[in-house]
């Protein structure tokens, strides 16, 4: 065996007014002379060391120090010694080495019982350490509570509490259980000894329940796997899933950096020469080309429409011929209207290539110079187009078939070759057409429409105002075309409530604001058929303004069709807007 | 800007409720307030002594956290117990030592002992506040206690002028007050014997802290459940 030396085992005190030490004597007596060891404590003020006072009380091996011996904060040095040889030394101070007794008197009674009898709560209490001062202050003790059934290894613990009583909830009937309690002061970490063993039976006091099934317990495990399975099919089901507001709502798309007109399928395609030319446009023709006019100001067409971006690129190339730069209103136009139109991927009519409409602000100014007229630039000098419409809208189906052959050549570059001669001319009165009949080319969006149309706001008043009057009854307002600008109406709206004086028309036709509905517009149309006695038709256009649907490049633009059939004559291309049969007609 | 603002009171809102929760479980819940909240409201000495009893508790759980933290940290293996400690600067007020001179003394000269030692204490916390973050590598939590030890004492002095104002039926005697001179001794540059001191003060506030805890103790089970906590 190893040598053991005495060593001083611990020193504790009980209620903080006494204090004993003890010891270990070792194996040190079998081996050598038994000496006599001694507990020598000196307090840290003073000089000697003093022997130990009682060496009984506290049993073999220990030391006493009573109530006059302690002072409770103050320094202490303990040494076991004997006659010349130190063999351990510790120092400390009582309020560090307290550990209470444990509690006594500790009792239990029933609360209450469970419907079924087969739990029960009872209320544990219990009286502190006889030698603690509790009552004067002196010392304040925390408890722990443990219980465990009487056939379990294992004790369950409650958090330390202040009270000297405690319930316990939930415990069988059928078993007995085992408590026990331990103290200690309230800022230290460590506990005196356990309390005696509570035994805690139910049958005792007649209501055990020995005979009672066992409940079955809750199977929390089976819950889980299927609630885990349950969600990951309910979110694998929502990814999965074609509902976009569904997935929207749940997974919302993370925002990705966007810049107005460019299309990122654009970049992810290679196209970067169109994006460059967008990208230029933005940044240094606009303000070049910032001018008075409101047409100007308000062109901000922010559709997010991936198809219309599409239609960007694509009638970008399919607009790409050289003589777009020369001076057509249209072109001019299209410098005019701030850098937005230009980029702005959703005018169909305004689909040249970006850089060429980019490049033609010279071609703008020149052409401002040259009229000195601001309202030059849109076309909208009626004078011009009201002669210039009578012409086209006469019954020269052929020069204005050419003419619209050729517009159309304008919108489509496969098919213009043809009419390279009369171009200029054609250009201008085509021009002044487009400008007449598409001042709604670019117009102001007053509000988008849920099912995804764009309604354009009415032009300018004054602009209207100056509407000729000869315009709505001279001009052939086609009927039988699907589509019609909203300009036109309005202007034919202005002409008829000054003739007529329709209460009704009226209000619609100064509306500023919203919508012209389908509905105010067929009305009006029906109205203005009914004033001006045009040819009746039996077709009534239905919508006013459609989205564009697809991009069929390079062969043109597909309108939401609505099913009309289109007369087979000539077709006025107002707004630029074609029907699907119209654009089948002039597909080869 | 609304969502950003509204998130950042939603994140002080969060703080404030974690800070609220540890507090409440340090101990020190917001007793109520009173009712007018001015100056003709009156606790009641009750109410005084339950504040009172609670910040010196909480202050004596963190001087004893502090300590053991201060001792795993740097003080093994150093030997500073050894070298058994403590002339505390408070040493020289008479404060009890055991239970019966607690019992024997008046309360009212305890009382103002108790202010007095938390009126020493004050330099120093503010001192141990600003140095022991000169302590290499010190650990968070050592920073935090020392802080907030030092403003929960100031709050239990004025809890404590508060109380005394209302029990003494004489003068206020303010005179009792050690004063403090071991900044020099933090400031040591030999790292041991710098955090020797540190480990002195330390020490030194640990055993004041629950000196005051005791006390208090005392005498609230004293005057106010008149020995019958």
């Amino acid at each position: 065996d190893l040598l053991q030396w005495p060593q001083i085992s611990k020193c504790r005190s009980p209620e903080m007014e006494t204090f004993s030490c003890y010891w270990t004597a070792g194996n040190f007596y079998n081996l050598t002379v038994p000496r006599i060891l001694q507990l020598l404590y000196k307090k840290s003020n003073e000089e000697d060391w003093k022997e130990c006072p009682d060496y009984i009380t506290s049993g073999q091996n220990s030391c006493y120090f009573n109530a006059s011996y302690t002072s409770v904060w103050t320094p202490y040095c303990v040494q076991l010694a004997s006659k010349n040889e130190v063999y351990d030394k510790k120092c400390f101070s009582v309020d560090e080495i307290v550990l209470p007794d444990p509690p006594v008197h500790l009792n239990w009674t029933l609360l209450n019982t469970s419907q079924t009898g087969i739990h029960g709560d009872i209320q544990v209490r219990w009286d502190p350490p006889p030698t603690a001062d509790v009552r004067k202050g002196w010392i304040t003790l925390e408890y722990e509570l443990q219980y465990k059934e009487v056939n379990e290894t294992k004790w369950k613990e409650l958090k330390p509490r202040l009270s000297t009583m405690v319930p316990l909830y939930s415990l069988k009937t059928a078993r007995d259980y085992e408590i026990r309690i331990r103290s200690r002061q309230r800022t230290s970490e460590k506990f005196g000894e356990f309390s005696e063993i509570l035994y805690v039976s139910f049958s005792q006091i007649g209501i055990g329940c020995d005979h009672c099934t066992e409940e079955v317990e809750f199977p929390w495990f089976l819950v889980v796997v299927f609630g885990v399975c349950g969600l990951a099919v309910t979110v694998i089901s929502i990814m999965l899933s074609k509902q976009p507001r569904l997935k929207m709502l749940i997974f919302p798309p993370v925002p990705v950096p966007k810049i107005k007109g460019i299309d990122p399928d654009l970049l992810k395609k290679g196209k970067l020469d169109e994006v460059n030319s967008i990208l230029a446009c933005h940044d240094s023709y606009k303000t070049q080309l910032y001018n008075d006019d409101l047409w100007v100001e308000f062109i901000e067409l922010d559709i997010e429409d991936p198809d219309e971006k599409n239609r960007a690129s694509d009638t970008d190339r399919l607009l790409s011929e050289d003589h777009l730069k020369s001076h057509s209103c249209l072109g001019a136009k299209d410098d005019d209207s701030g850098r937005a139109s230009c980029c702005e991927p959703d005018i169909p009519e305004t689909d040249f290539s970006a850089s060429d409409t980019c490049d033609a602000t010279s071609d703008s100014d020149q052409f401002k110079k040259a009229t000195e007229k601001e309202e030059d630039l849109l076309c909208l000098d009626r004078q011009d187009n009201d002669e210039s419409l009578p012409s086209l809208a006469n019954t020269e189906p052929q020069r204005q078939h050419r003419n619209t052959q050729s517009e159309n050549s304008h919108l489509w570059a496969p098919f213009g070759d043809s009419d390279e001669s009369p171009r200029p001319s054609v250009h201008t009165q085509i021009s002044n057409q487009n400008s007449l009949t598409s001042t709604d080319f670019y117009a102001q969006v007053s509000d988008i429409t849920p099912a995804g149309r764009v309604v354009l706001s009415p032009g300018q008043k004054s602009k209207l105002g100056r509407a000729q009057h000869e315009g709505c009854t001279e001009q052939n307002f086609n009927m039988d075309n699907t589509y019609f600008c909203e300009a036109d109406v309005k202007k034919c709206i202005a002409v008829t409530s000054h003739e007529e004086n329709e209460p009704h028309v009226q209000e619609q036709s100064y509306n500023e604001d919203g919508y012209f509905t389908t509905e105010s517009l067929t009305t009006t149309v029906a109205n203005l058929r009914a004033s001006t006695a045009a040819p009746p038709s039996s077709e009534m256009p239905v919508a006013d303004y459609t989205s564009i649907h697809i991009v069929h490049s390079p062969q043109g633009l597909v309108l939401n069709a609505t099913a009309l059939p289109v007369p087979d004559k000539e077709f006025n291309v107002s707004c630029g807007y074609v029907s699907t049969d119209q654009l089948n007609k002039i597909m080869p | 800007m609304s969502a950003k603002g509204a998130s950042l009171k939603g994140l002080l809102l969060v703080v404030l409720l974690v800070s609220h929760m540890l507090l409440t479980k340090e101990g020190v819940t917001s007793l109520p307030i009173c009712p007018n909240g001015s100056v003709n409201c009156q606790l009641s000495l009750e109410e005084l002594f339950d504040r009172a009893v609670k910040l010196s508790h909480y202050i004596h759980f963190l001087s004893s956290e502090m300590f053991n933290e201060f001792d795993e940290r740097y003080a093994q293996g150093r030997g500073f117990i050894a070298k058994a400690v403590n002339s505390c600067h408070t040493a020289s007020l008479t404060t009890p030592e055991d239970k019966e001179q607690a019992q024997q003394i008046h309360h009212e000269d305890l009382l103002n002992l108790i202010l007095g030692v938390l009126r020493s204490w004050n330099d120093p916390l503010v001192h141990l506040a600003s140095e022991v973050q000169r302590i290499k590598e010190a650990p968070e939590t050592i920073l935090w206690k020392a802080v907030e030890i030092e403003e929960q004492n100031k709050r239990l002095l004025e809890g404590m002028e508060k109380i005394v104002g209302r029990v003494h039926s004489g003068e206020v005697e303010n005179d009792i007050y050690t004063p403090w001179d071991g900044l020099p001794s933090l400031q040591l540059a030999d790292e041991d014997s710098r955090l020797f001191a540190f480990y002195n003060l330390l020490h030194c506030l640990r055993r004041d802290s629950h000196k005051i805890d005791n006390y208090l103790k005392v005498l609230k089970c004293r005057l106010i459940h008149d020995n019958n906590c």
